[in-house]
């Protein structure tokens, strides 16, 4: 195959614009657009090794392009030292050639995200607060084109002590592995594929100042598991994901805190922390994006938490979404349904009668967003959207007998008017208002900074 | 009911003596729970030689001043630990005529405690005695023998010299040498230390054979009356009983120990029955007032005594510190009562007022805690618990004795 030093250039600048990508993305749609790099680093290599030679035979004919592509090479690749940097001198030896991925991208690359969120209830305004509400720094190595290594460390509310309100996690750790061109593995600590959310959770990725609750209070976003799995991409558009892991720990339910009432799996959810694992998951998601602009997709997710504990009567935990995201022309349009159970409640529950929170039988939630692109103008675009929820925590429990069987939860209904205002890719500015059907005390005001590289 | 998960056998571990037991006790800690869920009926393991020896010294009579009071006397292995009458205070001293100062607690389901701390968010916690003045069960056993109003003796040399002359004297000295009566204060020591063995050996003081403990284990079904109680003995806004007397499961699978080794101010009436309050000046101060001192600047702690376990609650002949109460009933309506009629528990001053939190000095009154349901009342407000919600929660209380027989 032989290239000309316009396509060179072209494909070198297409290489560094993608490789500016978030290095982060987990989607699949992500994943396949880095594999796709992956091939195209290789064919650059290629295109570059016979620029070499061509040098070396043709005295200058190739500076021009020499000089483009080593420009692209600094700013796609900052991290190690590009031998193409350098002016050509003469014909180089074999082992002054550089290897190929010296010359396509890092090996290791550093990403973050964060949040800084001003939220000022409208009928407390006295409990208004500033939070340092997350700081993200990650990094992917790539060990060889086929293989990578994912982490992200995460501090939460700024401060993490004995005696302060934060928490210092890791949110993923994994290797993947390209098992061919359309199959990848990954083993670690993962992002559940569940939702829109919840493998796509920067601030640049979502709309508002705080996550939506139905992917945070139904499916526990940003909820991670131990385990294996695999991921497919198929031509046809669909990206199909499943695998085993770690699941949630039932034995964690604390009947006396309110904690499960906010988030019932986020109260028993493990996050790899000597997770008990006498019984694994399963969990599954299919998307398919068939149609450019239109993504549709479920996910689900199932296994046994109680792991065999003593004085702990068995019980499933199982949790299952809808998703559908389109965005024709200007419109950003989304919904998200999703709902969870635990089995076997009565018996869980009749040790706990009379506490505040005891285990839900079922929970569920949905929501509908509009966001319309409104104004853009350079790198800077803003959105005003829409979005309203119905999500109940604790929709039905199971019977205990007179007097003891808790009232279901009633269903919160949350709208929220906003506006998403990008500074380029990878800063946004976001303002909302949010309003509570249900306890209109929690009516609030939001304003936050975001950034996501 | 679903089937459950085998439960590990207390038994199994119990010969490994004292180190595992302090250890899993270390890991319990502070939680109100208990280190192992074991199974009933599991007091068929062997005692050690130090456990068996010390059972023999727990039942001797013949180590007091009067010749007639072991540690069973006041804590009666058929009575769940506790004394078998209803006195205020149970007698003791040489002749026997010197009543104690503070009812004799059940020593059941104290393997798991530790020595007293104030834990990180600054709450007194552990400890052994009403007030948590000794450490650990060794030191716990020692100071009865030599309470003037207990077992009496002058000293550890009285005690080690009737040791040595007790029917297991030989047992002793193979056990820890047979000049091991020449050190008075060695001999003390490793008696104390035979004791606290026996105690954490023998399943009898932690046997986990209530019928609550089944209910727990999924082998008994409560009945609706004592369902209701439970619930309304955690409900934090009706009994509130498991703020400080924990109910649930462990977050480890223990079984729970109805108390969290902390200590409150209840304001319990001043009991005329005890020889000491017969002085207007005298006062229980509790906590704040051990006989070490140490924590006599915290006049904020006087008057709060430690939270007991409620095991075998319903055993028991007398309630509180001061063996205020000698009904079950009585005490859960004081309870729920004490700030919605105070007429009904104390006296009335010149003006006919109640004086609430009598056994109190005035300026101490305040530490009683009054912030929390049920006490979180005043007079005339409806008390937090119906006389029959009162009986539904005795009726829960009941299934926490041990040797339950479906």
């Amino acid at each position: 195959m032989r290239r000309t030093p316009l396509s060179i250039a072209v494909s070198t600048a297409l290489l560094g614009a993608a490789l500016s990508m978030p290095a982060h993305a987990q989607t699949p749609t992500e994943l396949e657009l880095a594999r796709k790099l992956d091939r195209l680093a290789a064919e650059l290599a290629e295109v570059k090794a016979q620029l070499a030679t061509l040098r070396a035979q043709g005295g200058n004919a190739g500076t021009a392009a020499a000089a483009s592509e080593a420009g692209t090479a600094t700013r796609a690749a900052p991290a190690p030292a590009t031998a193409d940097a350098a002016p050509a001198a003469g014909r180089p030896t074999r082992a002054e050639l550089p290897t190929r991925a010296e010359l396509a991208e890092p090996a290791t690359v550093l990403t973050s995200y964060g949040e800084i969120n001003y939220t000022r209830p409208t009928k407390a305004p006295q409990d208004a607060q500033v939070d340092l509400r997350r700081f993200v720094l990650g990094f992917q190595h790539r060990m060889d084109s086929k293989t990578r290594l994912v982490a992200e460390l995460e501090v939460e509310h700024a401060v993490s002590s004995a005696d302060d309100p934060g928490e210092v996690a890791l949110e993923q750790a994994f290797v993947e592995r390209e098992l061919g061109a359309r199959l990848a593995a990954r083993a670690g600590l993962f992002l559940i594929p569940a939702g829109m959310l919840n493998e796509n959770h920067e601030p640049t990725a979502y709309y508002g100042v705080h996550r939506n609750f139905v992917e945070t209070a139904i499916i526990p976003s940003t909820w991670r598991e131990v385990g294996v799995q695999l991921i497919g991409n198929l031509d046809n558009g669909l990206t199909i994901q499943g695998g085993l892991s770690t699941g949630f720990d039932v034995g964690k339910w604390d009947a006396t805190s309110t904690e499960g009432a906010e988030s019932p799996l986020g109260a028993i959810h493990q996050e790899g922390a000597q997770a008990r694992a006498r019984n694994l998951a399963v969990f599954g998601a299919i998307n398919w994006r068939g149609v450019p602009g239109l993504l549709v997709g479920g996910s689900a997710f199932s296994g046994a938490a109680s792991h065999s504990q003593p004085l702990l009567p068995s019980a499933r935990v199982s949790l299952w979404d809808l998703h559908a995201r389109w965005s024709p022309g200007r419109w950003d349009l989304s919904s998200v349904y999703a709902r969870g159970s635990i089995s076997n409640t009565a018996a869980l529950n009749a040790t706990l009668v009379g506490n505040p929170t005891l285990i839900p039988e079922r929970f569920d939630g949905w929501y509908l967003q509009g966001a319309y692109r409104l104004w853009s103008q350079g790198d800077y675009v803003l959105s005003p959207f829409v979005r309203l929820e119905r999500f109940n925590t604790a929709r039905d429990y199971a019977d205990l007998g007179a007097g003891l069987t808790p009232q279901a939860a009633g269903t919160e209904r949350v709208t929220t008017v906003g506006v998403n205002f990008l500074v380029g890719q990878g800063v946004v500015l976001k303002a909302d208002v949010q309003r509570f059907g249900l306890v209109s005390a929690n009516n609030r005001v939001n304003l936050g900074l975001g950034w996501s590289f | 009911m679903p089937s459950l998960p085998p439960i590990p056998l207390a038994g199994i571990r119990r010969p490994r003596h004292a180190l595992l037991s302090l250890a899993t006790a270390l890991a319990a800690c502070g939680s109100g729970e208990s280190a192992l869920a074991p199974a009933p009926g599991t007091n068929t393991v062997q005692l050690s030689a130090a456990a068996a020896l010390g059972e023999k010294i727990f039942r001797d009579p013949g180590l007091s001043a009067s010749g007639r009071q072991s540690c069973a006397s006041c804590h009666d292995p058929d009575n769940a630990h506790a004394p078998a009458n209803a006195l205020a205070g149970q007698p003791g001293g040489a002749l026997l005529d010197q009543q104690g100062g503070r009812q004799a607690p059940s020593i059941r389901y104290l393997d798991t405690n530790r020595a007293f701390r104030f834990d990180d968010e600054g709450t007194p916690t552990g400890g052994f005695f009403w007030d948590g003045r000794a450490a650990s069960l060794q030191q716990q056993a020692g100071e009865p023998f030599l309470n003037p109003r207990e077992m009496a003796n002058p000293g550890k040399a009285e005690v080690v010299a009737k040791l040595a002359r007790a029917s297991y004297e030989a047992e002793f000295r193979a056990l820890y040498g047979n000049e091991v009566f020449a050190d008075v204060d060695g001999a003390f020591q490793r008696m104390t230390l035979a004791l606290q063995q026996y105690q954490l050996e023998d399943a009898g003081f932690h046997a986990y054979t209530s019928k609550y403990d089944e209910f727990l284990r999924g082998r008994a079904k409560l009945s609706e009356q004592e369902l209701r109680g439970l619930a309304l003995f955690n409900d934090p806004s009706k009994g509130n009983c498991a703020a400080c007397h924990p109910s649930g499961r462990g977050s480890d699978g223990s079984l729970p120990l109805f108390t969290d080794f902390s200590y409150d101010a209840l304001g319990v009436p001043r009991n005329p029955e005890l020889q000491q309050n017969a002085d207007p000046a005298f006062y229980d101060l509790g906590l704040c007032a051990r006989p070490a001192g140490d924590l006599a600047a915290r006049t904020d702690l006087c008057g709060a005594f430690k939270v007991p376990s409620l095991r075998n609650v319903a055993r028991r002949h007398t309630f509180f510190h001061n063996g205020r109460f000698r009904a079950l009933k009585e005490a859960l309506t004081f309870y729920v009562q004490r700030d919605t009629d105070p007429r009904k528990w104390y006296p009335l001053d010149a003006s006919g007022q109640p004086v609430k939190f009598d056994d109190l000095p005035p300026a101490y009154r305040a530490n009683v805690n009054t912030s929390e349901a049920p006490y979180d009342r005043k007079p005339g407000d409806a008390p937090a618990l119906s006389d029959s919600e009162v009986d539904d929660v005795v009726a829960f209380l009941d299934t926490l004795s041990d040797d339950y027989q479906p």
